[in-house]
């Protein structure tokens, strides 16, 4: 898929209502779904991306809850398993960590273990990443819920995409993890008029170029595209993927352009220990011989509310350009 | 439910249980067996369109809520005649067509999605409830006092079923759990709590039966805790951690001979006719073990089958 493909017929729109648009044409089409999370009735959402929904659905399907992230999850996962439809908003990924049970041990396993008696339609929808506020507000662990047979996880960098991933969230059959990030919410960009949905595990190719692959995906597509400007005018012409989805994982496209760079450089906010670049990294390596690879992602510490920390711990264009020449220059791979 | 159906259900239980321990491909297991009266008690009140959830200790809550034996074996020796295929074995068993929504291992795991549950039957619009038993060791975890709250706060159709057996694994309830009765737990939350004698299966029905009056008139969730004991040690892989004399001074509260004599006493049951309802139930057990026998287990194939 390209990008002129899904900019035709569009309109520009901010990130934040492209979530309410998907959602807004999801409530109306299956009188089933039913929001659930803290602050997103009359409030509007933390970030304002639930504005709208509460007055055109009312407080029974937009349902505020109190801080109590377990029974959030655990309570959209039972009542999806009992013939509802439901969206559970976890504010910040950090706070997921004490969900994990239902979502893990349960929504994950349900259709397996029940033999397909029951399954969950559940989406848990977070927003994940670094902007000023500390330790325990900026994670990004997409990839230990990669690691859950089960889940499907997806993270949009734009607009359209955040529509289109959100509406096939909301027909999925089972538990999808959709994130968010916060410095996404501001962002503007073109959304289709016509309503449409985009399907999992279908990557998309953002920029071509030969000489080096670079995959990215949610926020971290910001600095890599940037990367890939300055790259340009080095002279070095980067191919760049925006992944999407993260699981299930469409290694065919990164594949068929890693074919044709022979070097990928995979770009993450999370960390490099069993990473999304790890994962992408070993599977390519299965399937093609004498790549050269690199991957780029937050160092191992803390990711700090100081914001000098805070930026000497993420990825940046400038890290992207140095990890790029770097590895062109036979140093890395 | 009638006397006689209530000590069936009980007898079927331990005599299942009886059967299974026996048994070289038992397998890992958590029994019922001294604690069937909460189950079949409980059980006796739920219409056939309510939902029962329950902890790992699924033995005895599937047959009370009228399982096949069979089909139990069956799920527990992991063959494919089980009602998930064999899969789901003892911890996670399911059967929701007929109203057992299901186990799950985690202890306090099933307390937020029966919440979840009775939320998609407020939503329903009927009469119908949720039923969700769990032990005393559930008790300490935060998804109870969660649960607790948000059930209150809309009125959920959920019957919550503390199964105090009195220990989690070897740790006595009074060494991990800072309240005297465990139903205390629920009165903040303004609702209907009640701690019955757990061993006495007409005291739980009776006491399941006013509260689900209460959640079926759409006035919102209750507690019950019912005071039991184990037979057996917590698991078929547990050592046993209680004095020899605490054991047989529970054997002499067991729930089955107290329904037992007092209907004998009380002319309801004769001794013959005792006797052939044990009869009954040995005959029922044996069915129910040549049919999971003659089942098959899962072709290796089917560990990638219902993932996503």
């Amino acid at each position: 898929m390209t990008l002129s493909d899904e900019t035709a017929a569009a309109t520009k729109i901010f990130f934040r209502e492209a979530i309410i648009r998907a959602l807004q044409e999801e409530m109306q089409a299956d009188p089933k779904l039913t929001l659930l999370g803290q602050d997103i009735g009359a409030f509007g959402g933390s970030y304002r991306e639930f504005d709208g929904l509460f007055d055109a659905f009312g407080a029974e399907r937009v349902r505020d809850m109190p801080v109590a992230e377990a029974a959030m999850v655990g309570i959209g996962v039972g009542a999806a398993a009992a013939g509802m439809r439901t969206l559970v908003s976890i504010t910040y990924m950090d706070f997921l960590m004490l969900a994990l049970d239902p979502l893990v041990n349960y929504a994950a396993k349900l259709r397996f273990k029940t033999a397909g008696q029951l399954r969950a339609p559940v989406v848990v929808k977070t927003t994940a990443g670094a902007k000023g506020q500390g330790v325990a507000h900026s994670q990004c662990i997409e990839a230990w819920l990669m690691a859950v047979p089960g889940l499907k996880v997806v993270a949009p960098s734009t607009p359209a995409d955040a529509y289109g991933l959100l509406k096939t969230a909301l027909r999925e059959e089972g538990p999808v993890v959709y994130i968010d990030h916060k410095r996404l919410f501001p962002t503007a960009g073109h959304v289709p008029v016509k309503a449409a949905c985009i399907p999992f595990g279908q990557a998309l190719h953002v920029r071509s170029g030969s000489d080096v692959t670079l995959v990215s995906f949610s926020y971290m597509m910001t600095p890599t595209l940037q990367a890939a400007e300055r790259l340009n005018a080095q002279g070095v012409s980067c191919d760049v993927i925006d992944l999407r989805s993260l699981a299930p994982l469409d290694m065919a496209t990164i594949c068929t352009s890693v074919k044709k760079t022979g070097v990928m450089v995979t770009v993450e906010e999370g960390q490099l220990t069993c990473g999304v670049g790890s994962e992408i990294s070993f599977r390519l390596r299965e399937m093609l011989d004498g790549v050269k690879i690199a991957r780029i992602g937050a160092v191992a510490a803390p990711v700090s509310s100081n914001r000098v920390l805070e930026a000497a711990s993420l990825p940046d264009a400038d890290k992207i350009v140095t990890c790029v020449l770097t590895l062109l220059n036979g140093k890395g791979g | 439910m009638s006397a006689h159906e209530l000590l069936h259900d009980m007898l079927l239980i331990r005599t299942f249980e009886q059967h299974l321990i026996k048994r070289r491909d038992h397998g890992f297991q958590l029994f019922s067996s001294g604690e069937e009266a909460v189950s079949v008690g409980l059980c006796s009140v739920l219409n056939r369109d309510d939902q029962l959830l329950c902890s790992g200790r699924a033995i005895g809550p599937a047959l009370a809520r009228g399982l096949e034996p069979g089909l139990v074996l069956a799920e527990l020796l992991g063959k494919v005649a089980g009602p998930c295929r064999g899969r789901a074995g003892r911890g996670h068993m399911a059967l929701p067509a007929q109203g057992f929504f299901g186990a799950h291992a985690v202890v306090g795991g099933n307390l937020t999605i029966a919440a979840g549950v009775a939320l998609a039957m407020q939503s329903e619009g009927n009469q119908n409830l949720v039923a969700c038993m769990f032990g005393d060791g559930a008790c300490g975890a935060g998804a109870l006092h969660e649960t607790l709250n948000i059930a209150a706060l809309w009125h959920l159709p959920l019957l919550l079923v503390c199964n105090n057996n009195q220990y989690s694994v070897s740790t006595p309830r009074a060494a991990a759990l800072a309240p005297q009765k465990l139903s205390d737990l629920a009165v903040p939350f303004g609702m209907p709590a009640l701690t019955v004698d757990g061993m006495d299966v007409t005291a739980v029905r009776d006491a399941t039966r006013e509260f689900s009056d209460h959640i079926r008139a759409g006035k919102g969730p209750a507690f019950l805790e019912c005071i039991s004991y184990r037979f057996t040690p917590h698991s078929t892989s547990a050592r046993e951690s209680r004095p020899t004399a605490e054991i047989e001074a529970i054997q002499a509260l067991c729930p089955i001979v107290r329904l037992s004599s007092q209907m004998l006493m009380d002319g309801e049951i004769s001794q013959a006719d005792l006797d052939q309802m044990k009869k009954d139930v040995n005959a029922a057990v044996q069915a129910a073990s040549v049919f999971a026998e003659a089942a098959a287990f899962p072709d290796p194939a089917e560990v990638l089958h219902d993932i996503v």
